[in-house]
């Protein structure tokens, strides 16, 4: 059995621990959210946070998160309110198709942990490994530096949360 | 409750209370449609009408439908019949509506998206429904509190009488025993409310929160998952495969052969998945099989020549113009094959039970899969039930649904209720694409740049022959495979031997005033899969088209802007929005090494123009911004047409740049997007979207933004280095 935290509780898994992480995710744990793009870690559309890092689970063997915290979009606010990304997605109409999104704000959400104030070519770097097929790049980046100007706020609320 | 089991016919006849919910029907068109709506009815609902349903709570659920494959309908059609109706769109409780009749699209006549005709073919219709059952609850509101309509006005969802407001709901048991009007007045342009807002798009919250379920999510108990070994070359047939090995691999139930190859099936996706990668199958050879991208082109070069092509247009005198022209240009331009690549690859999950089946998938064509799975699983359509969800991506692919034949005939075959799932290299390389194109086009051009004369020619593949194939045996599922065959090889004698495709020459002629026009065409198909891809014909006659435009410009010594105004007076939609891009050309200055290319084009009804900023440094060309002006009529949405447009352009721009199929031996080379590159983020333009103000019913919006952008960066690179690209992808020499 490996165990991990998902979204903040433990859990255990007995499938074959090559099985990338997407798909336990996906159908044992049933969350469904996080997608399938290209199974080679080319797209991001699987993106989810293992111990903060933005990670391609499309293929990480379920076994290299054994005791880690691992987070998926449906996890990405522990608050009641959405994350200020998800808030500034929404602001900007930024999901055609939307199904790389959660993979999008999963990677722009570690950058703005690590960074809370990127530049412009700092968002492009940190989301170059997300494909958007429907080609919503201009409003992604508006709506990753909208979200950074209220994420101090954000922490803010987390760290207040958290000490309760 | 569900209410498949009443009838349309009581639907009509009556005005029934069913399970304590209240339906009245009409059809809006008149005409009789068969079998019941696939409405699941709530308690005390209200049905005036196919697209929607009130609650005595005023919740109003619309039944949109279209397909939602990120274009943007689902706002713009909710958004009509809001409108009319006075109800807030995004206070809509949005569904996406089941197969029956009254689905239909008008533009097409069958249940189907494509082709960015939605908003254009729903505008009257939806707000005729909006505003039929908006005078409906007049009437009963009148009725229930004895006020003269002419003391009621109404506002999102509540009729306002002095200082009260009653909430529609309120009204709905005293409306459904009325006569519903068919013809109440709509709307003047300059009372609109919701058209032409400035408004998030109605889906943006699922889709940022990953809660949007498309067909990939599907979760059924008792599911298993489904992997398909097909045949490397399209067509091949198998010859032999190992099943044992694979058969007493973990989790592995089930190893089957069906039409398109060897389905593994397994408790788990993951455990197909490997069984199948660990599966030895062998095919046949088919003529497919010795072809190569070199020969396929040169049998193009041939065919531009060949005295069978047809001449679906030939007006004037072409050929007396050479002589009298100032400047004769001609040239060839060459455009490959492509995927759509759209993110979530195809899938779909079948359940059969007994004389029932269900289908969820994320389709272009609800009524198509339903027939599929009717037709493989031998059930009567009327008991196929088809549950829609969000599509992770069309763009025309989703419009083909062999992955639902696939599926059905495994779930047939298993007794297992069947999610199959392709992976990114079956899309890429055993997917339908856009076909290659060799055009040669010769033009000529008096002394004042007045073009005389347009001689175009192109030889590649037709998408029509595919379509109907896949098309005839989804929509008429009864029909048996011999008259199937028939009624295929009938279309495809006709398609070959006396009319040209329009969608193989479309947008390869039509934008310029010229007198004497002649286009010919050969069609040359070696098997490779074909089907409509976003912009369709547009995406590559643009490109030649706009390119040759560029040359006869510079040949006649005039800007490129005024060239196309004095070549466009027969068009003047066109020629504005050329117009208005050229005034915004004056005022961009762009940085040293930076170089602007220019390019307009008619498709879907829309006129759209565009700038292209371009630099190129060390061989590779950067496209740094884009102005985009565009005339679509009334734009429902205006974000959503900059969204559009943003989109096009990306899309375009991976085809400019990456997008290129080879083939060797029959095989399609490319398998993911590391030889099959998308556009990212980090080489995104910048796009300022320009709408042109209209009173015109809106026209199309989700293809017309592609075909200028691939013509724009071209002319843009030629003005940067001196190279005329005329082949996609522009590869520097």
């Amino acid at each position: 059995m490996i165990e991990f935290k998902l979204n903040g509780e433990t859990v255990s898994t007995g499938e074959d621990p090559n099985t990338p992480l997407l798909w336990v995710i996906r159908d044992t744990f049933k969350l469904k959210g996080s997608k399938f793009g290209c199974g080679a870690g080319l797209c991001g559309a699987c993106t989810m946070h293992v111990d903060g890092v933005a990670v391609r689970t499309c293929i990480l063997p379920v076994m290299a998160v054994a005791d880690k915290n691992v987070t998926t979009i449906e996890g990405l606010s522990d608050t009641d309110d959405l994350h200020p990304l998800q808030r500034a997605w929404v602001a900007h109409s930024v999901p055609q198709c939307g199904y790389c999104q959660s993979g999008q704000i999963m990677s722009a959400a570690a950058l703005l942990d690590n960074n809370p104030s990127p530049s412009a070519a700092e968002v492009e770097s940190a989301l170059a490994g997300n494909i958007c097929r429907c080609g919503c790049y201009p409003r992604i980046k508006q709506a990753v530096l909208a979200a950074s100007d209220a994420m101090p706020q954000f922490q803010n609320a987390l760290s207040t949360r958290q000490e309760v | 409750m569900h209410i498949e089991n009443v009838s349309r016919r009581r639907f009509l006849k009556t005005t029934a209370v069913v399970g304590g919910g209240v339906v009245i029907g009409f059809s809006l068109t008149g005409c009789s449609s068969p079998g019941p709506l696939p409405i699941e009815l709530a308690e005390g609902g209200f049905v005036p009408n196919a697209f929607l349903q009130l609650l005595p709570d005023n919740t109003l659920r619309f039944y949109t439908p279209r397909d939602e494959m990120g274009q943007g309908v689902t706002t713009g059609l909710s958004t009509l019949l809001g409108e009319e109706f006075d109800f807030d769109p995004l206070d809509m409780d949005i569904r996406f509506a089941g197969v029956h009749e009254d689905y239909n699209n008008p533009g097409m006549g069958v249940q189907a998206t494509g082709g960015s005709n939605a908003t254009h073919a729903h505008f009257d219709q939806l707000r005729q429904v909006g505003a039929n059952a908006r005078a409906l609850i007049l009437a009963a509101a009148e009725h229930d509190l004895a006020i003269g309509q002419e003391q009621m006005s109404t506002d999102n969802g509540e009729i306002l009488v002095g200082s009260e407001r009653y909430p529609y709901g309120q009204f709905v048991k005293t409306a459904a025993t009325l006569t519903p009007p068919t013809e109440a007045p709509l709307k003047a342009q300059s009372a609109f409310k919701y058209i032409g807002r400035e408004s998030t798009r109605v889906d943006a919250l699922a889709k940022s929160t990953g809660t949007a379920v498309f067909g990939i999510d599907i979760d059924l108990p008792g599911m298993h998952h489904a992997v398909v070994k097909r045949s490397p070359v399209a067509g091949a047939a198998l010859q032999s495969f190992d099943a044992e090995l694979v058969k007493t691999m973990p989790g592995v139930t089930d190893v089957i052969e069906i039409g398109s190859g060897i389905a593994v099936v397994a408790e788990r996706y993951w455990q197909a998945k490997v069984a199948a990668d660990a599966l030895e199958v062998s095919w046949t050879s088919v003529p497919l099989s010795k072809v190569n991208s070199k020969t396929i082109r040169a049998d193009y070069e041939v065919a531009l020549t060949s005295n069978e092509a047809l001449v679906p247009t030939d007006e004037g005198d072409v050929d007396a113009q050479w002589n009298s022209a100032e400047h004769v240009l001609e040239a060839d331009y060459w455009t490959p094959f492509l995927s759509h690549a759209p993110l979530e690859p195809m899938n779909a999950v079948v359940r059969i039970q007994g004389n029932e089946a269900e289908v969820w998938s994320g389709t272009q064509g609800p009524v198509a899969a339903q027939g599929l799975v009717a037709r493989f699983s031998g059930i009567d359509p009327e008991r196929v039930k088809v549950h829609q969800t969000y599509l992770g991506g069309g763009f025309g692919r989703r419009g083909t649904l062999t992955h639902i034949i696939e599926a059905t005939q495994i779930a047939v075959a298993t007794g297992k209720p069947i999610h199959l799932l392709w992976s990114r290299e079956d899309d890429l390389k055993h997917g339908l694409y856009r076909p290659a194109s060799l055009m040669r086009l010769k033009a000529g051009v008096d002394a004042e740049g007045k073009i005389l004369a347009w001689d175009a020619a192109r030889a590649g593949g037709n998408i029509s022959e595919d379509t109907i194939k896949n098309m005839m045996p989804a929509l008429f599922p009864g029909l048996g495979d011999g008259m199937i065959d028939w009624t295929v090889g009938l279309a495809k004698g006709a398609l070959k031997g006396w009319v040209t495709d329009p969608s193989s020459i479309e947008g390869l002629f039509e934008d310029y005033d010229q007198v004497h026009t002649r286009i010919k065409h050969t069609t040359i198909n070696h098997g490779i899969p074909l089907t409509f891809w976003r912009s369709v014909g547009h995406s590559y006659t643009a490109f030649a088209k706009e390119s040759m435009i560029d040359e006869l410009a510079l040949a006649s010594g005039q800007d490129p802007v005024a060239f196309r105004l004095n070549n466009t007076q027969n068009k003047p939609r066109l020629q504005n929005v050329i117009r208005v891009a050229g005034e915004a050309l004056q005022g961009m200055l762009p940085k040293q090494g930076h170089y602007l290319g220019f390019a307009a084009h008619h498709s879907f009804l829309t006129d759209v123009a565009q700038i292209a900023e371009v630099s190129v440094q060390a061989g590779r060309i950067h496209v740094h911004k884009v102005l985009c002006v565009v005339d679509c009529g009334i734009a429902v949405n205006p974000d959503i047409v900059r969204a559009q447009m943003e989109g096009a352009i990306m899309f375009g721009l991976t085809a400019a740049l990456h997008g290129e199929h080879q083939i060797q031996d029959g095989e399609v080379m490319e398998s993911n997007f590391d030889n099959y590159p998308i556009l990212r983020m980090t080489e995104a333009p910048s796009v300022d979207v320009v709408i042109i103000p209209s009173t015109d019913k809106p026209t199309g919006v989700g293809e017309p933004g592609l075909p200028p952008i691939a013509p724009a960066v071209a002319n843009a690179v030629y003005r940067a280095t001196g190279q005329r690209l005329r082949s996609l992808p522009l590869r520097l020499a």
